[in-house]
């Protein structure tokens, strides 16, 4: 009898005990809820649940893709409750959200990192969405888009050129080089993949200066010719098909490609794991009569107003914007950082190869800055399509310069002028909606 | 008076609900979107008040300058507290009257909630109406008539080789030569593939580092690779296609024919054979008007299908190279990073090429008709 009293009073105090635990805990440190539309790959998911455990508190990533994040922010919003606290994504999904007013203003929690770190200014900037003082999210990494090369089509590059300061002729040259001593084009270019960034922020800024208002200029027409009659027939043809230049790299098939730093990781990595036995370079961008046109892609972090744990999520911000954390990222992720004291040294082989083709890139004194598009809202994607519909119509179909610039020239007017958007970098700010300048 | 008898009815009911519910009414919100045209307006109101009196209607876009403005707090779930906004503006409304009323700031652009003076109208209330302009966007898109064309090729193109395949493997299958089951099931496997699975194995075999390639490599046929799929390889993509879809989906008319040759008597047979019919004329006598009721259900299937052919395309060719109707739709509705976000002129594409089979399905059930159905009419 008395050894059953001793039992359950021992059981009553054991759950007791357990649930006092959990109490304290589940009031100590609410979980934080982290959805992002970067790192939504598993192995990529993986590594950042690593490193953030070393946030002080429970930080519950969740990869998402870019639509389902909206949408859900969006019903969150509507619902006016919600279970994200911090929403993480690239720029362009922003100004959908902020077109929602579903985001708290993050001005306050910007400047005290902006004063410990020094955040790069002009991400800031882009962070407000057009606005002088509601900062939408806080500028969180950045990434770009490099040239990368084998070892073996070295040897081919034309006389006389230096790989880090390369003109789109120069490059012409040596696909025709390889394409003499092989048989074979061996330039590639990600058509089915992030092509019109290659045209939007690289090889248009580089011959007209502009990216919007020079549309069918005559340098643009220039641009095309070359495109189609000196770089395309040196292009392997099954770039059509390629969306991640990593896998033509590895296979050999294409010796220098271009692509987002992200997608050509892969092959610096199997470079560094011995998984291949070919030796890749990375280098920027070739330059041309503009300059050097190059486009950052920048990654932001956002609380909505329906955010459970809005302390929680500040916190999780400042972790994540913290040196080590930046520094871990791009150790593990390839993501480079937005702030400055960040400790790049011992970095693996493959990430600064990648670095320091970047490093040429913005420090190029005819570097050129290429925004994405601001304003554009969820439109973004029609932007992208006119540019890929002037390239196909022109240098695929075969189509006349003129008449297809006129045409396309025409339907992006009609977008600017429906969403108002002003022009952004590299184009002369505007005050109202960008305009295409007539065909000169 | 007679009674009615229900059952019939009840029992095609769960049917009928099925079909409305999940066919015809996302087929006319479909249909519905092609033509329906959205144009935002946003109603400014008397007073800084969301049920308050609508003192004007701007329209998109339009510039307003900001006469006053309050700030109102509004306190979240969360705890926090968040600054609301509502501005008195001016401006042009839509008739070109000057007017003016308040808006909340989720309508408006504004620099500086808090200190500017101008605001742009970004969002308002979507009023319906119809339009045309989805169809003529889609009529005037540089890819149309080449999508267009290439579906139409490829169903040209592949329809035929099917049935005869399909027929072909059938009768093998029927003849009852020994190990004729094994091939049922050699036959069945790309049944359990997806069009896009089969359209990377074809992918794998003619790129440039192909199966293919190596194989007339190794063969010495060859020194370096030939290209097959790029932007002046047309035929040779398109023959990639083909060859793809008649792998993919020969089996299921032979299905649909083998089921077909089962319900032939085997009376019917054996009078052509004592009569010195050979087999070619047994098929082309016997076989293929019975079989005429299975070709009609498999012919519609498979053009059907047809119109919808992406996958294994855009596996294949990638997104530019070779338009065809259902990537096209696709191209206009995707939100992605390239993309029309537009789902008005997909829906567009949509209902034309549901037109377009329902308009074949139709020339097939009348000029398939057997000779009873054509003495009834």
């Amino acid at each position: 009898m008395f050894v059953k009293l001793l039992r359950g009073v021992r059981i009553v105090f054991l759950t007791g005990l357990l649930l006092g635990v959990f109490v304290v805990y589940a009031q100590d440190k609410p979980a934080v809820s982290f959805q992002s539309t970067q790192f939504n790959v598993v192995e990529e998911t993986a590594k950042i649940q690593t490193i953030l455990e070393g946030f002080d508190g429970d930080a519950l990533f969740v990869g998402i893709q870019e639509g389902p994040l909206i949408d859900l922010l969006r019903a969150e919003k509507e619902a006016g409750t919600g279970a994200t606290d911090v929403a993480g994504a690239l720029h362009g999904t922003f100004p959908v959200l902020a077109k929602d007013d579903a985001l708290f203003n993050l001005s306050d929690l910007t400047a005290s990192i902006d004063a410990e770190h020094d955040i790069v200014d002009s991400y800031v900037e882009l962070g407000k969405l057009g606005t002088s003082d509601y900062q939408y999210y806080v500028p969180w990494m950045q990434a770009t888009y490099v040239m990368a090369a084998n070892e073996e089509a070295l040897q081919y590059l034309p006389e006389g050129s230096d790989l880090n300061s390369l003109t789109w002729d120069q490059l012409a040259a040596w696909g025709k080089n390889m394409k003499d001593a092989t048989g074979e084009n061996k330039l590639g270019f990600p058509v089915a993949g992030l092509f019109h960034r290659f045209l939007e922020g690289y090889i248009y800024p580089s011959y007209t200066g502009g990216m919007v208002t020079k549309f069918r200029s005559a340098e643009a027409v220039k641009m095309f010719e070359y495109l189609r009659d000196d770089l395309w027939p040196l292009v392997n043809a099954e770039s059509a098909n390629y969306s991640f230049m990593n896998e033509p790299l590895l296979s050999g098939e294409v010796w220098v490609a271009f692509d987002h730093m992200a997608r050509l990781k892969p092959a610096f990595d199997a470079m560094d794991s011995g998984d291949t036995d070919l030796k890749f370079v990375a280098f920027p961008a070739p330059s041309g009569p503009a300059g050097l046109g190059y486009m950052p892609v920048i990654a932001g972090l956002a609380i909505p107003y329906t955010a459970p744990n809005p302390d929680g999520a500040e916190a999780l911000i400042k972790f994540m914007m913290s040196p080590e954390t930046q520094s871990a990222v791009m150790r593990d992720l390839g993501f480079f950082p937005v702030i400055s004291d960040v400790d790049t040294s011992n970095m693996p082989a493959s990430v600064s190869a990648l670095s320091g083709a970047v490093a040429a890139t913005s420090g190029a004194k005819n570097a050129l800055v290429s925004l994405l598009p601001i304003g554009l809202g969820e439109r973004g994607g029609e932007l992208n399509e006119i540019y890929r519909n002037a390239f196909t119509r022109v240098v695929i179909n075969g189509e006349d310069i003129a008449t297809v610039l006129q045409e396309e020239g025409d339907t992006l007017n009609t977008l600017l002028a429906e969403t108002g958007a002003p022009c952004w970098s590299p184009d002369p700010a505007s005050d109202g909606p960008c305009t295409v300048d007539a065909a000169s | 008076m007679r009674k009615v008898n229900l059952t019939p009815y009840l029992l095609v009911l769960p049917t009928l609900l099925y079909l409305i519910l999940f066919f015809a009414y996302p087929m006319v919100r479909s249909l519905s979107l092609a033509v329906s045209g959205e144009d935002e307006y946003l109603d400014i109101l008397a007073s800084p008040d969301a049920g308050a009196e609508v003192s004007g209607t701007l329209a998109m876009q339009v510039v307003v300058k900001i006469v006053d403005r309050v700030q109102q707090d509004e306190v979240l779930p969360n705890g926090r507290t968040r600054p609301v906004y509502w501005f008195q503006v001016q401006g042009l409304d839509i008739n070109r009257n000057e007017v003016i009323g308040w808006a909340n700031q989720r309508y408006l652009f504004v620099e500086s909630r808090a200190e500017s003076t101008e605001a742009r109208v970004t969002s308002g209330v979507p009023v319906q109406g119809w339009t045309l302009q989805h169809i003529e966007r889609m009529f005037n898109d540089f890819r149309f008539w080449s999508a267009i064309r290439n579906t139409l090729l490829l169903i040209v193109i592949v329809i035929p080789i099917q049935f005869v395949i399909a027929l072909i493997m059938a009768l093998v299958l029927q003849s009852g030569i020994k190990g004729s089951s094994l091939f049922l099931y050699i036959y069945a496997i790309p049944l359990g593939i997806s069009d896009l699975a089969a359209g990377m194995v074809w992918y794998s075999i003619f790129t440039q580092r192909g199966f293919l390639n190596s194989f007339l490599d190794r063969l010495g046929l060859i020194d370096t690779p030939f290209i097959f799929i790029g932007n002046d390889k047309f035929g040779w993509m398109m023959l990639a296609i083909v060859l793809a879809e008649v792998w993919r989906a020969t089996s299921i008319v032979m299905v649909i024919v083998v089921s077909g040759l089962q319900g032939i008597p085997r009376d019917y047979m054996e009078a052509g054979e004592i009569f010195g019919a050979t087999l070619w004329q047994r098929i082309w006598h016997i076989i293929l008007p019975i079989l005429r009721p299975s070709l009609q259900v498999a012919l519609i299937l498979r053009t059907i299908l047809a119109f919808q052919v992406f996958a294994v395309v855009v596996a294949i060719a990638g997104r530019d190279l070779i338009p065809v109707l259902a990537n096209e739709t696709y191209r206009w509705y995707n939100q992605g990073d390239a993309g029309f976000n537009n789902p008005n002129v997909a829906a567009a594409y949509a209902g034309l090429i549901m037109l377009i089979s329902l308009g074949i399905s139709l020339f097939y059930l009348r000029a398939l008709r057997s000779q009873s159905e054509q003495a009834a009419l």
